[in-house]
């Protein structure tokens, strides 16, 4: 009789164990340099899940020009979490779709970037066209690469450094436009997203100056050889803050809202910042920014808003249909 | 692309290497110039290149949730990236010229008639559920002529609900685009037409069956619902088609397709018998008298065939249709039991293959490019016998004839895929019931019925 009450003791307890351990699955949908990034993440998280509750997570990923995938998201892509390249994609899924609430960029610090970067220049070895900065992208010759704005979250940050630039050299807005203007007039090809452009530039071969995330240049040189290409760094560029939030709707549809939480929260845990300081985007955290201090370039980054107000605003008077991007690409 | 970047490059060498051989002496500033030249047009070739690339991989991109839309003869449809969903647009119109020789005179029946002119709409969802919707604009009020979704749990399971033809006769089933003649011949007489109702369906032993059975209203021979039902009797349908040998590739057998219909029922109401029983020239020379009723059990059997081989196609099916009727409400019961048969063949002259589902013609008619599209001959002879012992109680043999044999010979000319004209002659002999006078009272029955139908038909 004990034999028979310890074995059916056993049974449950083996079936409590099988039916408590969870095999979760998330999807991340993130814009196009990140994939680096969050292969190397998505397996210490799933570690770090795994030892904490028993559970197996399996993180797949996605990725495109931040624009797009944002409208992916609305349209139907059941995303747990965004990682896009700038606030303004993940604003639109409030704005279009209300999957996600009005004060989502207060949920995780640091207004929800766990990491930064900025734009900086890629030319090919030996600096041919001697590009030192801005100035030297508008000059007759110089083909530049940089995706297109209206899809390519970084072509976005690109086209605001630049015209930040222009404005303080050249005194107003209306100079700084027709700097832009100049500057597409030298663009041959427009990719959708960043990770295209680098496709053009470096394997491709095409154009001089590729207008470049900071993190993707420097994987350019990691990928293909410091004598390959070198990176210029400009006189002023733009604090790239590329946020990440939890897709409410779906996750809460989906039962993953909590492990979608703690895999963002994760971004800002030790560990997280060090990958990001291993995959050249800027850390956040004290330690991790002091540890990766050297591998950056000093550079005089001004914060969008304090030079651009909002998204709203923005995406309405640059980069909407009609906006001030289709007039200077469509008028070229 | 990537060749002509080669190209670029191989132009340079060759350019170096032939002033060279030439003992030309080279201008240092010129052969600058040169290679400066080459490297801007390779440059220019791999932006183009790359241009091309993004533009192909933003159509594959795209292409997944880019929904598909086909135009062509077969009608518009548009349907999802993965074909799960779809909705198409068909057309069918139909006009006919009926023109009547030697009919004795004093009966207007020469006319134009708009036949069919219909604008169907058929729907897939998920795959599996399926609708069809088919008003019918012809004639003076518009009508619903088929309307029914479907499940298609598998291929040998596909569940049909609404209003649709009855499974029973051969050529009755057959698309109204694609019979051999303009009119289906005088055996389909005999059948009902579209009923309400329910149906499995499917195709079973790998193929070579084809079974379909229902449940339906029930109705009278020839007859189509008004979409009501509101008796208790109900009918039963059912049909089995094999085509044992679509598997033998070569065999002169491999387009013989057999089968038999049949239905059986109870009903109790006018509507139960026929409205009249119809010549190839589409004129009654059959009727019940007004008062005469079905009541009690009906039932219909229809063995049937159908053999294509290459340009040839040849159908032919027997039906036999049995009904309990009444003279009046307290007149006494009787049974009877009419039959009719028809075969029909068709030889495409032009050399593409006959089909159950239409001629598809070769090229389509131009002038200009000197091609005339598909041409079919064909011929068919019918019968209809009524019970003898339908008169005189039940139908009136001064005015109605109790046979019909009805012969036929059409020419088919397939424009394209959509279009056709088709000419058709009947010649119809009728006999009569011993009882019936020497001369009928209906004129159209005082001699045989030569009819010429020609049409026009649009399809797609």
């Amino acid at each position: 009789m004990k034999l028979k009450t310890l074995s059916l003791a056993l049974l449950a307890l083996l079936t409590a164990g099988l039916a408590s351990a969870k095999s979760i699955e998330l999807l991340n949908v993130s814009y196009d340099p990140t994939r680096e990034l969050y292969v190397d993440f998505n397996k210490a998280f799933a570690a770090h899940w795994k030892a904490k509750t028993g559970d197996t997570v399996t993180i797949k990923q996605s990725h495109g020009g931040s624009g797009k995938q944002a409208r992916s998201v609305i349209d139907g892509l059941p995303a747990d979490v965004v990682t896009l390249g700038l606030a303004g994609d993940v604003e639109a899924l409030y704005d279009v779709a209300k999957l996600i609430p009005r004060d989502w960029q207060k949920r995780l610090p640091n207004n929800s970037s766990p990491y930064t970067s900025t734009i900086v220049l890629l030319v090919r070895k030996g600096n041919p066209k001697g590009i030192k900065d801005w100035d030297d992208l508008v000059k007759p010759g110089v083909d530049v690469i940089t995706p297109n704005p209206k899809t390519s979250g970084g072509a976005r940050w690109n086209y605001l450094a630049a015209w930040e630039y222009g404005r303080r050299k050249y005194g107003n807005d209306q100079k700084a436009k027709e700097f832009v203007r100049k500057l597409y007039k030298n663009v041959p090809v427009l990719d959708s997203g960043a990770r295209g452009s680098t496709t053009t530039f470096v394997q491709r071969g095409i154009g001089d100056v590729f207008i470049s995330w900071e993190n993707e240049a420097f994987y350019a040189i990691k990928e293909l050889g410091a004598d390959k290409f070198e990176i210029v760094v400009p006189s002023l560029s733009i604090l790239a803050e590329p946020p990440v939030t939890v897709v409410d709707k779906v996750a809460k549809k989906k039962g993953t809202e909590a492990v979608a939480k703690a895999y963002l929260e994760y971004l800002y845990s030790d560990e997280g910042q060090d990958i990001a300081g291993r995959n050249f985007y800027r850390p956040t955290a004290p330690a991790a920014v002091a540890k990766y201090a050297k591998q950056f370039p000093a550079v005089e980054l001004f914060p969008f808003d304090k030079a651009f107000g909002n998204w709203t605003n923005v995406q309405k008077i640059h980069f909407a249909d009609g906006g001030t991007f289709d007039q200077i690409y469509l008028g070229r | 692309m990537r060749n002509l970047t080669r190209f670029g490059s191989a132009l340079l060498a060759a350019a170096t290497f032939t002033t060279g051989l030439l003992g030309v002496p080279v201008d240092s500033s010129e052969l600058q110039a040169l290679r400066e030249q080459v490297r801007a047009l390779e440059q220019q070739l791999k932006i183009i290149s790359r241009q091309i690339e993004i533009k192909d991989e933003a159509a594959a991109a795209a292409a997944p949730t880019t929904p598909k839309i086909t135009v062509n003869d077969k009608g518009f449809t548009i349907a999802s990236p993965d074909a799960a969903n779809s909705i198409k647009f068909r057309g069918l119109v139909q006009l006919d010229s009926r023109l009547f020789f030697n009919d004795g005179g004093g009966v207007v029946n020469n006319a134009f008639v708009l036949r069919r002119a219909r604008l169907g709409t058929e729907g897939l969802f998920a795959k599996k559920f399926s609708f069809q919707f088919v008003p019918e604009f012809a004639g003076s009020a518009v009508s619903i002529l088929d309307a029914n979704f479907g499940i298609a749990v598998s291929p040998a399971l596909q569940l049909k609900f609404g209003k649709f033809k009855v499974p029973v006769g051969l050529e009755q089933l057959q698309s109204d685009t694609w019979t051999f003649f303009n009119e289906r011949s005088i055996a389909n007489n005999l059948v009902s037409n579209r009923d309400l109702g329910v149906q499995a369906s499917g195709d079973i032993l790998g193929g070579t069956l084809n079974y379909a059975v229902g449940v339906f209203g029930g109705l009278g021979d020839g007859g189509s619902t008004n979409n009501t039902d509101f008796d208790n009797e109900k009918e039963v349908a059912a049909r089995l088609f094999a085509t044992p040998f679509k598997g033998s590739a070569g065999s002169p057998l491999q387009g013989l397709s057999f089968g038999i219909g049949a239905s059986v029922g109870r009903t109790k109401s006018a509507a139960a018998r026929t409205a009249g029983y119809r010549t190839d020239g589409q004129q009654t020379f059959f009727s019940y008298t007004a008062a005469t009723a079905g009541d009690g059990q009906n039932w219909r059997v229809s063995p049937q065939f159908d053999y294509r081989l290459g340009s040839l196609g040849v159908l032919g099916e027997y039906i036999v249709s049995t009904i309990n009727v009444r003279p009046s409400a307290s007149g006494a019961k009787a049974e009877l039991q009419n039959k009719s048969w028809q075969l029909a063949a068709g030889y495409v002259l032009t050399g593409e293959d006959s089909s159950y589902a239409g001629v598809v013609p070769r090229t389509n008619f131009d002038l200009a490019a000197g091609t005339w599209g598909a041409f079919e001959v064909t011929g068919r002879v019918a019968n209809v016998t009524v019970d003898d012992a339908a008169f005189p109680v039940f139908a009136s043999a001064a005015t109605s004839a109790n046979e019909a044999t009805a012969h036929g010979v059409g020419l088919n000319w397939y424009l394209g895929k959509a279009v056709a004209f088709k000419i058709d002659y009947y010649q119809t002999h009728f006999g009569f019931n011993a009882a019936a006078p020497a001369t009928s009272s209906t004129p159209i029955l005082r001699q045989d019925e030569k009819v010429f139908i020609t049409r026009f038909q649009l399809s797609f």
